[in-house]
C-alpha cells in the first residue's frame, strides 16, 4: 500500500490507536482512584513506601507538622482538583474570606469574555462554578460538599473553569509570564497547549497564576528524592501566609491539613 | 450519554444554527437522530484553495465524556489533503486530539477544519502519500485536490486529461474510485498506477 520507503498504511488511523490507549489508561486510573479520597493518616501513606527510607523520613516530617491528608486522582488535573477542594472546604468551615472570593469569582466571567474567550462556553462553565460556590455559601454539610465535589461532571466543570482563570491571568499578564514559557512559544500557545486542555499537568507557572488571579495563597510541601530528611516548602506568592496546603510528590498533588 | 454531554450539545447546536457562519452558508450542522450523540457537519471549501466551491460533509460523534474529550470527527466526503486520510477521512488536527479544551465548541471545530483546508500542515500528516506529493510536487497536488473537489464535493473545475486517464483504467476493469486513488498517489502516471493496481 505504501509509497516508497514509507512503511505506512493509510487505511489505519495511528492517532486513533494512541487516543484509545490513552483513554484506557485514564479509565484504569478512574476505576482505581477516587477524585478526592477520604481523610487518610500519614501512616497509610507510608504503606506505599515500605522500602523507601528517604520517603519514610519525609512522611515523618509531615506527620510532625500536619494532621492528615487527602489524596486526589492522578489524572493530570490533581493540582486544580486539590486546590478547589481544599479551599472550598476551608470556606465551608470558616467563611471570613468568602465575600472577597465570591466577588472575584463573579467578575471573572466578564474578564474572560473581554479577553476573547467564547462567551457561550464561558457562561456554561461559570454557571456551574458559581453553583458550587453558592452551595458552600449556603453552608451545606461537609458530606454534601464532598458528594458534590466528587461528582465527576461537576468536579470536571470546576477544574475547567479554574484552568480558564489561569489561562486568562497568564494572557492578561503576558509581558511578565512570557519569561517563564519554555520552548519559544507565545503565552497564548502555552495556554492552548498546557493550561486549557484537561489532564495537562500543572507547574510553578500555573500555581503562580492561580494564586495571583484568586488571591488565595498556597504552600506546597515538596517530597522529592533529595536526601534531606525534611520536605522542601514553597509558598505562592513568596513570603505570603498560606491558606491552602498541598503535598507534591513527583508529578502529583494531594491535600494536606495543618 | 451523560446529562452534561447532552445538555451541552443541545445548547451548542443552537449556537451553530444561529451563527453568522451558518447565515453565510460557510458551516452547517444537522442531527442524524434525536439522541444528540451523532451529528452531521458540513463546511464550504475556502476560497482561493483547491477546495473552493466544494461542500464537505463530516461525521461528528459525541463521546460520553464530552466536553472534556473532543468530538470524534471524520470527513465523509472524499478529499485530497495532507492532514486528512484519502482512504478513511480521518483527520489529524491538534484540537481534535491533545489540544482539545472544554471551552471549545462544534462551531470552533468546524471553523478550525475550514482553516485546515486553507492551511495544510504537511509536516504533521495524516495521509503520508498526499503529504509527500504536497511537498515534492505541489502543482500536481493542487490539480489532484481540485479534481477530487470537483468529483466528490461538487467543485467547479474539471480536467479532461485526468478524466481520460481514469477512463483508460476503467476500461481495463478497475473500479472508478480505485483508479482515481491509484493515479492520484502515483502523480497521474498511467503506467505506474496500472502497475500498482495489478500488484
Amino acid at each position: 500500500m505504501a509509497e516508497g520507503a514509507l512503511n505506512y498504511d493509510p487505511s489505519k488511523n495511528y492517532d486513533d490507536q494512541t487516543c484509545a490507549q490513552q483513554r484506557d489508561i485514564e479509565k484504569a486510573i478512574a476505576d482505581e482512584q477516587p477524585l478526592v479520597s477520604d481523610i487518610l493518616s500519614f501512616d497509610e501513606l507510608k504503606t506505599e513506601y515500605q522500602d523507601d527510607e528517604i520517603f519514610k523520613l519525609k512522611i515523618d516530617d509531615l506527620k510532625g507538622r500536619y494532621k492528615h491528608m487527602r489524596k486526589t486522582r492522578g489524572d493530570g488535573n490533581c493540582f486544580f482538583r486539590a486546590f478547589g477542594f481544599a479551599y472550598l472546604e476551608q470556606l465551608l468551615n470558616n467563611n471570613t474570606d468568602f465575600p472577597r472570593f465570591k466577588e472575584i469569582a463573579s467578575k471573572s466571567k466578564d474578564e474572560l469574555v473581554a479577553l476573547g474567550f467564547p462567551q457561550f462556553t464561558i457562561e456554561d462553565f461559570h454557571e456551574t462554578f458559581m453553583e458550587v460556590i453558592e452551595k458552600v455559601e449556603k453552608k451545606c454539610t461537609n458530606e454534601e460538599f464532598y458528594q458534590l465535589y466528587t461528582d465527576q461532571g461537576i468536579s470536571d466543570y470546576f477544574v475547567v473553569y479554574l484552568r480558564l482563570i489561569v489561562s486568562g491571568h497568564l494572557q492578561k499578564e503576558e509581558d511578565f509570564f512570557i519569561h517563564f514559557v519554555e520552548g519559544g512559544r507565545t503565552v497564548k500557545e502555552f495556554c492552548n497547549q498546557e493550561v486549557e486542555p484537561m489532564h495537562k499537568e500543572s507547574d510553578h507557572i500555573h500555581i503562580t497564576a492561580l494564586t495571583a488571579a484568586l488571591g488565595v495563597n498556597i504552600r506546597v510541601e515538596y517530597m522529592d528524592r533529595g536526601d534531606t530528611p525534611k520536605c522542601n516548602q514553597h509558598d505562592f506568592p513568596d513570603g505570603s501566609r498560606p491558606s491552602v496546603y498541598l503535598l507534591y510528590r513527583p508529578s502529583h498533588y494531594d491535600i494536606l491539613y495543618p | 450519554m451523560t446529562n452534561i454531554a447532552e445538555a451541552r450539545i443541545r445548547r451548542e447546536f443552537k449556537e451553530v444554527v444561529k451563527s453568522d457562519e451558518v447565515a453565510a452558508c460557510n458551516i452547517k450542522v444537522e442531527l442524524v437522530n434525536d439522541t444528540f450523540n451523532e451529528l452531521r457537519g458540513e463546511i464550504a471549501g475556502p476560497p482561493d484553495t483547491p477546495y473552493a466551491g466544494g461542500q464537505f460533509h463530516l461525521e461528528i460523534k459525541i463521546p460520553e465524556t464530552y466536553p472534556f474529550n473532543p468530538p470524534i470527527v471524520k470527513f465523509l466526503t472524499k478529499i485530497w489533503h495532507p492532514n486528512i486520510s484519502s482512504v478513511t477521512g480521518a483527520i489529524c488536527l491538534d484540537i481534535l486530539k491533545d489540544q482539545w479544551a472544554a471551552a471549545m465548541t462544534l462551531r470552533t471545530v468546524l471553523l478550525s477544519l475550514q482553516a485546515l483546508l486553507a492551511a495544510a500542515e504537511p509536516d504533521d500528516p495524516q495521509d503520508a502519500v498526499v503529504a509527500q506529493q504536497y511537498k515534492e510536487n505541489h502543482s500536481i497536488f493542487e490539480k489532484t485536490a481540485r479534481h477530487w473537489t470537483a468529483v466528490y464535493a461538487g467543485g467547479p473545475k474539471s480536467y479532461p486529461d485526468l478524466d481520460s486517464k481514469i477512463l483508460s483504467l476503467k476500461t481495463m476493469g478497475f473500479e472508478e474510485h480505485q483508479a482515481r486513488a491509484a493515479l492520484s498517489s502515483k502523480g497521474w502516471d498511467l503506467e505506474r498506477a496500472t502497475e500498482y493496481l495489478i500488484n
